[in-house]
């Protein structure tokens, strides 16, 4: 046997490369947080701060409620969100064994869709005492709910004897899309002119109504979720092999599949509650970094909820520069710059855009 | 310390695809599981791997296997399933690797190499999976395999190779390395079980012999107790002739002395 | 694999797009904005307002805008913070206003809160589709402005005004036209004001019935429904193209074609502010309509 003396072809360590890219992509995130915070339409820019501080000058109440009302929590929840989306991109992405699958899969998107528009055309039908203590959070809080409760339900619909079959969750997701799509046809139809500029704004997605409450209430549940779907990275690798022979190399399947569709629907779930629909992220990010960096999800997971965080930061950035002091929808943003990008892949690479 | 399957039943709706099937391997041995198709023979497998819901107790080195968990069944035994199916672009040495992280030789990083050298592909480390030809797809399962259980002792116990179908789609030269490697990890004390089709390399490499029909084993024994004209001829439905010439001493068996 | 270089070269693609993008239209938002006039403090939000504003004469006193302020043309020069119900609270800060005089409706929420703890002065004008919804909101305005001589003045003249001019729209029932107004015709798809709106308000006021009461709002109408409302008059907001074309197709439709007002080819386009906007112009739009309604400036 010739080949037993091969062994001079050494493995290409592409492991190591995804572990400088935490590195190189950490040092990104640092680079466009500050940015963020540099820019917008007002000139309260940090630089002006800094001279300012050193010259021993109070800041304004202008200054303050630029950076620590508006700039900050924008800023706190576009890394959230961009994170959140991307990681659930990839965790689902790794448990259907499929690169295209997103968490609308798992009906996050549908429920919560459902669960916000609920909320906007019938809010005002609910006790007042509801609407006082609900406030402002009555839309993001009935989206989370919708999307939480969607997720359950396909879960249990798809789980025989302690078995989650995935198809049976894809097939039922699909099901009850349509079921909300009708339901939430119903309320757009019985909605009214100001109700339905409200839907309209919500579904395209913005981090306009961005506050340190928001980030307090989602944050933390991101956060979880994230680190909970991080500690996935060596089952969903086996996955890749089959449920079956995922089970043979030590994976506890059904517990991976658990864990996995709930980080989703809790990280997923929070964040459209608080930022709407936007669109790309989930899906561009981790391929990208599959394409840069390979598959192996114990370095993917944690790359991809640093570049989506980074794009999100970076796209809403340019969300409210572009046509200030008006500003854009950030989903319009990461959509007309994700979506060329992405088919420029599909274009040049296409061969292992397939796998 | 042996791999026991005791009275397994298994039963597609209502159809009983295995009707208390009763094996044991001993480990310094390959066993080989024959029988025609739709016999049970992966569906046998498929229970002593814990794969697929049935009665009966399956018992690995005196462990029921019922009552171990997924990692503790990785560390005594692997499985080479008859389809090599893989998701997203992995290389050959990450797919190998990845029956590493059940945590079974992960401290030993040289493993992974050595294991895709003992299949004759170090060479395709590089590569993608996907580009892979069906035989060579199947040996980089066979490595991944073999780097999962790379000692066939470990701390006195027997580690074992569960082998379904592996020669399926290589040619002659590769069907004799593979059972080549089997045989060499039982002779070094682990224990092999193959579901195999082809009776003949059977004939050669297997030291004990199962032969299944109509989800019932019909005979256990060495290939000469048990590859006889009688028990083949009844397992296959067709009449066939076991031939032993002298020079060699072992039987062979040839589809030209078959008549239906 | 030899992808690497490839998609390393995709992610420093998209990353540069975005800053390339960012950078080039941050210089261009910057180049765009007008020279600050010294007087100017005032963010007028909703078109209504910002009719107010300008017909108090202190229109030298905005600073900026939305998106749906367009009248008198000159505002279309001041800085645009978007849409009045989609606002961004730098964005509105960034124009620097003391004071931000809001039409009903103006949002979200959160970013009201923010401008708000920025010590920005804000008063909201609530809306109403009546001749005294229309000076309550000059009231406003004008105190918010600290010019009520002003107001009173102009609130007694719109008075005047409105009342006048639906006076001289009045007519026997049995006299009015049935009016349906359209607000798109999507697709094939009619969507029609019901009542409660303001379309159905200002028909009231110029002397026609609104076709449809069987609902409320602006909806998607069944060509059956259309058929069975029996327009005379076909009411649209007036938008840039060939109105000839468009009146083609519009009669062609059909849900349209076996109507009374299809036999006439009777449609009518006013400017959408005039028509549905509620400030101090709207005894014009109800002259305008009533005229073209009847034929004649009664």
């Amino acid at each position: 046997m010739a080949a037993l003396t091969d062994i001079d072809a050494a493995p290409r360590d592409r492991a190591s490369r995804a572990r400088a890219l935490h590195w190189a992509l950490a040092a990104a995130l640092v680079l466009v947080s500050l940015a963020s915070l540099q820019v917008g339409a007002t000139d309260v820019t940090l630089s002006n701060l800094a001279a300012k501080l050193a010259r021993g000058e109070a800041l304004t109440q202008m200054d303050r409620v630029v950076l620590w009302d508006i700039r900050l929590p924008r800023l706190a929840m576009g890394g959230l969100v961009g994170a959140a989306l991307a990681v659930s991109g990839a965790a689902m992405q790794g448990l259907f064994r499929n690169p295209l699958a997103d968490p609308g899969i798992v009906g996050v998107g549908a429920g919560a869709g459902l669960g916000a528009i609920l909320a906007i055309v019938l809010g005002g039908l609910l006790p007042s005492w509801v609407n006082a203590l609900a406030g402002n959070q009555l839309t993001p809080f009935a989206a989370f709910l919708g999307g939480w409760g969607a997720t359950l339900l396909l879960y249990r619909v798809a789980t025989r004897h302690g078995h989650t079959s995935v198809a049976t969750m894809l097939l039922a997701g699909i099901a009850l899309g349509a079921l909300a799509g009708a339901v939430s046809g119903i309320l757009v139809y019985i909605a009214d002119d100001t109700q339905l500029r409200d839907l309209t704004f919500w579904g395209l997605g913005s981090l306009a109504g961005a506050s340190w409450a928001k980030v307090l209430t989602a944050g933390p549940m991101i956060l979880l979720a994230i680190a909970a779907a991080l500690t996935l990275g060596r089952g969903l690798n086996g996955l890749a092999l089959g449920e079956a022979t995922a089970a043979h190399i030590g994976v506890s399947v059904q517990r991976l599949k658990s864990i996995a569709i709930l980080a989703v629907a809790a990280a997923t779930g929070a964040a459209v509650a608080v930022s709407g629909g936007i669109g790309f992220v989930g899906i561009v990010v981790p391929h990208l970094l599959r394409l840069a960096s390979g598959p192996d999800h114990r370095t993917l997971l944690l790359n991809s909820a640093l570049l989506g965080a980074i794009l999100l930061i970076l796209a809403d950035v340019i969300a409210r520069v572009v046509i200030a002091p008006a500003e854009l929808p950030i989903g319009i943003v990461t959509a007309v710059l994700g979506a060329p990008v992405f088919l420029w892949i599909l274009l040049t690479r296409r061969g292992l855009a397939d796998l | 310390m042996s791999f026991v399957a005791e009275n397994i039943r298994v039963s597609y709706g209502a159809r009983e695809a295995l009707r208390d099937v009763s094996l044991t391997a001993d480990p310094g041995m390959v066993t080989a599981i024959v029988g025609p198709n739709g016999s049970g023979k992966s569906t046998l497998l498929g229970a002593m791997t814990a794969s697929l819901p049935h009665t009966g107790e399956v018992r690995l080195n005196g462990r029921d296997i019922a009552a171990m968990k997924p990692w503790e069944l990785a560390a005594e035994r692997a499985v080479l399933p008859q389809a090599a199916r893989l998701a997203f672009p992995f290389t050959v040495i990450e797919v190998v690797r990845l029956g590493l992280q059940a945590g079974t030789a992960g401290d030993r990083p040289e493993v992974p190499m050595q294991a895709l050298s003992r299949v004759g592909l170090a060479h395709y480390a590089n590569r993608t999976f996907q580009e892979l030809s069906g035989g060579e797809a199947q040996r980089v399962m066979l490595a991944r395999v073999l780097a999962q259980v790379w000692s066939p002792v470990a701390h006195g116990r027997p580690r074992w190779l569960l082998l379904d179908e592996p020669v399926s789609s290589l040619d002659i030269a590769h069907q004799l390395q593979v059972m080549e490697i089997a045989r060499s990890f039982a002779r070094a004390g682990g224990g092999v079980i193959a579901v195999m089709h082809d009776l003949n390399l059977t004939a050669l490499f297997a030291d004990r012999v199962a032969v299944l029909s109509e989800g019932q084993r019909l005979a256990f024994g060495t290939p000469a107790e048990v590859l006889t004209d009688a028990t083949l001829s009844r397992a296959y439905g067709c009449t066939l002739r076991v031939c032993s010439p002298p020079p060699l001493g072992v039987p062979y068996i040839l589809p030209h002395a078959a008549s239906a | 694999m030899m992808c690497s270089k490839s998609t390393g070269a995709a992610i420093v693609a998209l990353c540069t797009s975005m800053v390339g993008a960012f950078v080039a239209l941050a210089v261009s938002a910057q180049q765009a904005e007008t020279p600050a006039n010294p007087h100017a403090e005032i963010l007028s939000i909703g078109s209504a307002v910002t009719e107010i504003v300008a017909a108090l004469g202190q229109e030298h006193r905005l600073k900026a805008r939305d998106t749906t302020s367009t009248h008198p043309p000159s505002v279309q020069d001041l800085p645009d913070v978007g849409y009045m119900r989609a606002l961004s609270p730098e964005g509105v800060l960034s124009v620097g206003p003391s004071l931000i005089i809001a039409g009903e409706g103006a949002g979200p929420p959160e970013a009201l809160d923010v401008i708000r703890a920025a010590d920005v002065a804000f008063v909201e004008v609530p809306d109403a589709l009546t001749t005294d919804g229309i000076l309550h909101k000059i009231d406003i305005v004008g105190d918010a402005l600290g010019v009520p001589e002003q107001a009173d003045a102009l609130a007694a003249k719109v008075n005047a005004e409105m009342q006048a001019a639906m006076e001289d729209a009045r007519r026997p029932d049995a006299d009015k036209k049935r009016v349906l107004f359209v607000l798109s015709t999507q697709g094939g798809r009619i969507n029609a004001s019901g009542t409660g709106t303001a379309a159905d308000a200002i028909i009231r006021m110029a002397g026609g019935v609104n076709a449809i009461s069987d609902f409320e709002g602006y909806k998607q109408v069944t060509d059956e429904a259309i058929g069975t409302a029996a327009p005379d008059v076909i009411l649209m907001m007036d938008r840039t193209g060939d109105h000839a074309a468009d009146d083609d197709a519009l009669f062609a439709m059909p849900a349209i074609r076996l109507t009374p007002a299809a036999q006439d080819r009777a449609v009518v386009r006013m400017d959408g502010l005039l028509l549905l906007g509620f400030g101090p112009r709207t005894a014009t739009g109800i002259r305008q309509l009533n005229a073209a309604l009847y034929g004649t400036d009664s």
